[in-house]
């Protein structure tokens, strides 16, 4: 049998599907359109199709993110922080902080060994230092965001962006462009920006985080700019794992299984 | 002359009785929100709370300090008030002391105040090793005014010249004024003013009248200079509020004299009149009138109740006058004044 | 407007209570106690005083005046809905949109002449910058007379000494511009009566206490702070009263606020003002209650009834978010403590510095006793920013995390 997780975020719908010995057979992330429902179903048929199964063989499903109550086939609904821990932990042993970087949220948890949640902040509800802040950025460095990662390269790294709100952020960017400073120069300045960000999210929740394991998930961890930025900030190294836009998904996974077998 | 220790007390608020640190010993050190500092006050406050506030955290949480002797805070408002909170959990050696600050100047508060300074006499005192004499303070004042006079002579040759600079060169002296040691303060103000301004600004450019609070960067005036603003006349807790002289009538007690003297002093939002509820509005216009500026501008640092919420009323006062604002928020960074650039630039040429 | 909606609030109130045989709960004679006093500041028949939180209502009553602290406004207006449109008002007049949504409601109120003109108005230092400054706009907006009370932070002898001979020197202020003489022996009366209301209060508070608790989330819903408004008066004391014997008798037959009550929890300041669906989620969901708030507790002593202004000093010092941020932190450790609480909802009221300006430090020091806090950036009056979903959330998590912890409190 197996085990089906979703995570419906605001800008993707994630799902997984793992057997019985935890093993992810297929994964499929499909942009969140107007209609939930239908992104849900797009995202589940894709990951049986390609894992050669029908719904029949599927013994439970549970969801997390922002949508979460809206699939119906559901065992269960788990808040994203609680299965981004979950997942996690699967994924790395003994990781005590995970930095999760989405479309419009943030968050730092601070996880324990047996997966509890042990305290966890998000960023105000501004989209200050998400997907979208960065989204927003690109448009205005006229760059396409799956590049951004790595055009930070070569920067000295004098340049700071002091707002993180969204609108003056890019109003900054603007006026660096218009002084002529380097596309590379400004990303690494926004990827610095949100690194300062993120470390006060990860002291707010682990004022003594230093020693111990860092983790990232989320859309955002798949900008190895941003990923560096914080490396520098944390003083440590990161770890992210390949797919780090569906842990959310895969812990909902490891819930179905888990609590389908209680 | 009282025993001088050469060390430092740092303070953050104009409302600070400065005197009195000196006639400890102590040399005053404002700490201003001029940081490189990371940005992690918001760990222990908010982030949506003062950034004048804020960014002294920062220096605190950066150790971006010079070494000293103890905080002096001020009760004078809710984000200051919270300083010292913040401060004694991420410095917990420092030896700091919260002064309550009445809002109004009536008789009762002037003698609550009052007590208030007889407490810091006695706290200092125990820090410094030896009492805070009346005979020092008086002294001291004297020294004080000395630099207060000349800082308003220098501001008066700056607001009357247009010189070439001038502005940049005041917030200088006023920068001197709140972190150096009396003696040098006085001498840089007196250098600046025999010999500091000498070119004049060509052409005539609109006369404009700058309030608010917090503004201690002279890079910002010469941004305000470069986007064609002639400052004629400031009313800021970073600049003129700072160093303001102390008078006490002959056969007052002493320390009254000073409560009524500092309560009574040009005040930020903070304290008001409440005799004349929403005098702030009538007193920037007869600032501006008296400066024949043209237009004001209003800078203020994000989330400051005190003058968010007299704002309204300021702004209404000004239009039935007829004189033009420019509302301008900042968070202690140049930057952020860089961004209003254009703005500035616009308010200018409409005042043209 | 307003003075329709307290008539027909108190109307439906009355005639559901007939309609149960005179039978009420306790919580609907606290709203019947609310219409009754929105009627009486709107009535245009009673000289009113606009307030600070911390002004002296008991005082203010023995004058004969009807007192209020004018955050009430701001309340109210966002449980009917309303607060969104007259926000707006005081928006376009140029009122920050950073500042706290309570005092914009307010200063819109106002602009839409939707507050009846005071016949003085008494602003207090504490809790905030913000709030005195919109009580010197009003004072300027009504053009009337303007008293300050500055609640010292300390509470040295001489700290309540100034406080008390502001007191006094207010009722020469009331007398001066209302003509209303103060009567000491009606002063002596409102006091016992205040310290009666207080006594039984008390005990309300001690009967919340037991585990499973007699009260549920709703029961004490911005109790204190509006109880404050009414003290002094027989209704306060009656009111008290039907509290007190309704936990009672819940305990005596073993009835819980929340059915199967699981976990209790501490809310930090005022409540989100407006209706949503956060406390159902926690009590259906999670059969979690809010057991105690923070300012649901008797920090002060008795008056004395024959010299109260020491006593009536004391008190409004005494208020918690008076003061330093470690008596506040000690205070809610204290709740903390006496409550067996598992966790703290800290709604960080946006533009709020004085409550939430300090997030950070309240939040680590209940960590110390082992209490994790939810800091919910939220607007407690402006339902138009208010995000379900995003909310939820941050709910379902924090209570997803509590489930998993060990309960600070039981013994191992």
């Amino acid at each position: 049998m197996y085990y089906l997780g979703i995570d419906i975020g605001s800008l993707s719908c994630d799902a997984v599907l793992i057997d019985e010995g935890k093993n992810v057979k297929a994964s499929s992330v499909v942009p969140t359109g107007a209609r939930n429902r239908e992104s849900i179903a797009l995202a589940t048929e894709i990951v049986m199709s390609r894992a050669g199964i029908t719904g029949r063989d599927v013994k439970a499903t549970v969801s997390t993110g922002y949508g979460r109550d809206r699939v119906e086939e559901k065992i269960a609904s788990v808040t994203e922080i609680t299965c981004h821990a979950k997942g996690m932990q699967a994924l790395r042993a003994g990781a005590e902080v995970l930095i999760d970087i989405g479309g419009q949220d943030s968050k730092c948890i601070h996880m324990s060994d047996k997966t509890a949640v042990v305290n966890f902040a998000m960023n105000d509800k501004c989209a200050a230092g998400t997907g979208r802040f960065l989204e927003a950025m690109a448009r205005a460095l006229q760059v396409d965001i799956g590049e951004m990662g790595g055009l930070d390269k070569g920067a000295r790294g004098g340049v700071t962006i002091s707002s993180m709100c969204t609108v003056f952020a890019e109003s900054e960017v603007v006026s660096l462009i218009a002084e002529g400073t380097g596309v590379n120069e400004i990303v690494k300045g926004l990827n610095r920006s949100i690194a300062a960000r993120t470390v006060s999210l990860v002291k707010r929740v682990i004022p003594d985080y230093q020693g111990r394991p860092v983790a990232m998930s989320g859309g955002v961890a798949k900008n190895d700019g941003v990923v560096r930025a914080i490396e520098e900030a944390l003083g440590c190294s990161v770890f992210v794992p390949d797919m780090p836009d569906t842990v959310g998904a895969f812990g909902a996974a490891l819930f179905a299984l888990e609590r389908s077998t209680q | 002359m009282g025993r001088q220790t050469n060390e430092s007390l740092g303070y953050g608020c104009a409302y600070t009785p400065l005197v009195m640190l000196r006639a400890a010993g102590y040399d005053p050190y404002r700490v201003l929100p001029l940081t490189d500092s990371h940005d992690q006050a918001g760990l222990h406050l908010h982030d949506n709370l003062c950034p004048h506030v804020k960014k002294i955290l920062d220096r605190a949480m950066g150790n971006d300090l010079p070494v000293l002797a103890g905080m002096i805070f001020m009760n004078s408002c809710d984000a200051m008030r919270r300083l010292p909170d913040a401060w004694r959990k991420v410095r917990e050696g420092d030896r700091t002391v919260l002064v309550d600050l009445p809002v109004i100047a009536d008789e009762s508060a002037v003698r609550f105040f009052a007590g208030e300074l007889r407490r810091l006499a006695g706290v200092l005192g125990e820090w410094s090793g030896s009492p805070v004499s009346d005979d020092r303070v008086k002294e001291c004042i004297q020294e004080h005014n000395r630099l207060a006079d000349t800082l308003s002579g220098l501001a008066s040759k700056v607001n009357a010249g247009a010189y070439k600079g001038g502005r940049n060169t005041l917030q200088k002296a006023y920068a001197v004024a709140a972190t150096k040691p009396l003696p040098e303060a006085i001498r840089y103000a007196e250098d600046v003013l025999s010999s500091g301004l000498k070119e004049k600004l060509s052409g005539s450019l609109p006369a404009v009248f700058l309030f608010g609070n917090i503004l201690p960067d002279t890079e910002a005036f010469a941004l305000f200079e470069a986007s064609g603003a002639r400052i004629v006349d400031e009313d800021l807790c970073t600049g003129s509020r700072l160093i303001q002289p102390v008078r006490i009538e002959d056969g007052e007690d002493l320390y009254t004299g000073l409560s009524r003297a500092i309560l009574g002093r040009i005040s930020c939002a903070r304290t008001f009149n409440h005799a004349r509820p929403g005098e702030i509005a009538q007193t920037v216009v007869e600032r501006a009138r008296a400066c024949d500026a043209k237009g004001v501008i209003f800078h203020t640092a994000k989330f400051c109740d005190p003058y968010l919420a007299r704002l309204p009323s300021i702004r209404e006062t000004l239009r039935k006058e007829g004189i033009p604002i420019l509302v301008l928020e900042g968070d202690c960074t140049t930057r952020s004044i860089g961004q209003h650039r254009t703005r500035i630039e616009a308010f200018i040429e409409m005042l043209g | 407007m307003l003075i329709n909606y307290f008539d027909d609030l108190e109307k439906g109130i009355v005639s559901s209570i007939n309609d149960q045989g005179g039978k009420a709960s306790p919580r609907k004679l606290y709203s019947l106690e609310i219409a009754r006093l929105g009627k009486r500041l709107y009535s245009g028949s009673n000289k009113v005083a606009w307030c600070g939180v911390t002004a002296p209502f008991d005082l203010l009553h023995a004058m004969g005046l009807t007192s209020c602290f004018v955050e009430f406004i701001g309340a109210m207006l966002a449980s009917t809905g309303m607060a969104g449109s007259i926000i707006e008002e005081s928006d376009h007049a140029g009122y920050s949109s950073d500042a706290c949504s309570y005092h914009r409601a307010i200063m819109g109120a106002a602009m839409k002449d939707l507050m009846p003109a005071p016949e003085i108005l008494v602003g207090t230092t504490v809790p905030c910058s913000g709030g005195l400054a919109v009580i010197e706009n009003l004072a300027r907006h009504f053009d009337k007379p303007l008293f300050i009370l500055h609640i010292p932070q300390g509470d040295s002898d001489s700290d309540v000494a100034y406080l008390a001979s502001q007191m006094k020197d207010l009722t020469g202020f009331v007398t001066e511009h209302t003509g209303i003489a103060l009567d000491r022996g009606r002063l002596k009366a409102v006091i016992e009566k205040t310290n009666e209301a207080r006594g039984i209060v008390n005990e309300i508070f001690d009967l919340a206490k037991h585990c499973p608790s007699p009260a549920n989330s709703k029961d004490l819903n911005n109790f204190l702070i509006t109880m404050a408004l009414f003290l002094g008066s027989d209704e306060s004391v009656s009111l008290a009263r039907a509290y007190r014997e309704e936990f009672a008798q819940r305990l005596s037959e073993n009835r819980s606020g929340v059915h199967d009550e699981k976990v209790r929890l501490l809310w930090i300041q005022n409540r989100i003002q407006f209706k949503n669906p956060l406390v159902d989620t926690l009590e259906k969901e999670y059969r979690a209650v809010i057991v105690s708030d923070e300012l649901n507790s008797i920090t002060w002593g008795p008056i004395d009834p024959d010299d109260p202004f020491e006593g009536l000093a004391r008190r409004a010092i005494s208020i918690p978010f008076n003061g330093v941020t470690q008596r506040r932190i000690d205070h809610l450790k204290q709740l903390a403590r006496n409550y067996k609480i598992q966790g703290a909802i800290n709604p960080c009221n946006w533009g709020c510095r004085q409550g939430t300006g300090t997030r950070g430090l309240v939040e680590a020091g209940l960590r110390e006793v082992g209490v994790p806090v939810l800091n919910l950036e939220v607007d407690c009056v402006d339902e138009r920013k208010f995000t379900e979903g995003q909310f939820r959330t941050r709910i379902e998590a924090f209570m997803e995390m509590i489930q998993t912890r060990p309960n600070p409190w039981q013994q191992h």
